[in-house]
């Protein structure tokens, strides 16, 4: 595609005239093929958490929009994100999330190699008995590495690898949460939830983004929580999302809540927000807890959200935790029907891609725009590659 | 031989690599053949590295000394 469609101007028009995205980009895999490169690959995209190998050794294959990728915390303690291929016959090397006690070994014709990427050796190579030939240089030959960075424990790549320095693309986010800049950490195995949800994507993030259906999909939030208690956050080009300015902490059987993260200001006494970075982690942060929700589109109408919730202190409250990771789950079950109904309702062809309310959806709007704008960007990228 | 080949058979059977670092090094021993010793020792090895087995170490400075491993 060399040419932008002109119907990305209108959806970049301002909130009061625009249209949402037309329906193919939640159901057309030509579109969702296009959406892969400018959105993801493109851009710096969660893809797991560091807490998903916590130990040297630990691997963790996943797919990454069709991609094999590893995770992969190494003797170094390290962790870094590869193509999950040898480098001789394109073999998938690890199928299962597993340890890796030496070296990993391709299952095919058993070229080995380090943690750390290295080719260490290629049995047979030079005929039996043989290990080495002139043509195969192992310095050469190291696993492909994804470029990668952590932050807030989750794993960002940039699959293209030629995004901006990922301090540089999300110094705004980072500055808005630098009083959380401080350690995480992960709840463990009662912290971590998997939906599996009929939905594309950006349907998920859409939702995610605005306060304007929580009175509705959320009634239980309206005792405490009400719509007027909060606020939109945008940032265009970068993130968008909500805040609400009544977080009220959950509290064991004693009335004892989760330990604070240390040094935070007034503000996060009440205040909690909830942001999408594109394109696809979705953050929360509280005075005593956070989650990071990273959402992997498994074609135009199916997506997995992994979320990790974590915590100020290394011990929590187990009790407390089971406690908080149930509520959570109870809220984002909630959002379901509704990510998976719009996503049916892609199929209706009256759709126009929508109306946006000018007072309560700017941050999906935000997130549009932003959309629309590198698909325009990449179009512009591709026609003059062509 | 013909009782090495059948444990190494059994260990494949049981994926027991650290039996097979250990039986394809003895298989190395049992044979006159630089070539095939190589091939033997190079199993050894392979699934020595694999393991993060000690004994990867010295396997792959048998193989070096006869010019089969870098």
């Amino acid at each position: 595609m060399s040419v932008p469609p002109t119907y990305l101007d209108k959806v970049r028009r301002p909130i009061a005239e625009a249209n949402g995205l037309p329906n193919a980009h939640y159901i057309d895999p030509a579109i969702f093929e296009q959406e892969r490169e400018a959105l993801m690959f493109r851009q710096w995209a969660g893809l797991g958490v560091a807490a998903d190998v916590p130990e040297a050794g630990d691997a963790k294959p996943i797919t990454f929009l069709g991609m094999p990728l590893l995770l992969v915390r190494g003797r170094d303690d390290v962790v870094r994100v590869f193509q999950n291929i040898c480098r001789h016959r394109g073999m998938i090397l690890v199928e299962e999330p597993r340890k890796i006690e030496g070296a990993i070994r391709c299952p095919y014709h058993s070229w080995c190699y380090g943690t750390d990427g290295r080719l260490v050796s290629t049995p047979h190579v030079g005929g039996p008995g043989r290990n080495t030939h002139d043509s195969i240089d192992r310095a050469t030959l190291g696993l492909i590495e994804v470029r990668s960075h952590i932050w807030r424990d989750v794993v960002w790549i940039n699959v293209s690898g030629d995004a901006a320095p990922f301090e540089e693309v999300m110094a705004d986010v980072m500055t808005r949460w630098a009083e959380f800049e401080q350690p995480l950490y992960h709840g463990g195995s009662d912290s971590v939830l998997t939906l599996e949800l009929k939905t594309n994507w950006k349907l998920a993030v859409e939702n995610y983004c605005e306060s304007y259906h929580l009175p509705w999909v959320h009634p239980g939030l309206n005792s405490y929580s009400r719509l007027e208690d909060h606020y939109n956050i945008e940032k265009p080009g970068r993130y968008s999302g909500q805040g609400t300015e009544v977080y009220r902490q959950v509290t064991n059987e004693n009335g004892e809540p989760f330990p604070d993260f240390a040094g935070i200001s007034a503000k996060w006494d009440t205040a909690a927000e909830y942001i999408t970075v594109y394109p696809n982690v979705l953050f929360g942060v509280h005075r005593d807890h956070a989650f990071a929700i990273i959402l992997l589109p498994d074609g135009p109408g199916r997506t997995v959200e992994h979320i990790h919730l974590y915590y100020a202190v290394p011990k929590s409250d187990s009790g407390l935790r089971q406690r908080n990771t149930q509520l959570w789950k109870t809220v984002f079950e909630e959002d379901i029907f509704v990510v998976e109904g719009m996503q049916r309702g892609r199929h209706a062809t009256g759709f126009d891609g929508g109306r946006f309310s000018p007072a309560m959806d700017s941050p999906t709007h935000c997130f549009h725009d932003w959309v629309a704008s590198q698909l325009q960007r990449h179009s512009t990228y591709a026609g003059a590659a062509e | 031989m013909k009782v090495l080949d059948d444990m190494l058979i059994a260990a494949h059977a049981r994926d027991d690599r650290a039996a097979l670092v250990d039986l394809y090094a003895r298989a190395a021993d049992t044979v006159n053949d630089l070539d095939a010793a190589c091939f033997y020792l190079t199993h050894a090895y392979v699934f020595a590295l694999e393991l993060g087995d000690a004994r990867a170490s010295g396997l792959h400075a048998r193989l070096k000394a006869e010019g089969r491993e870098a």
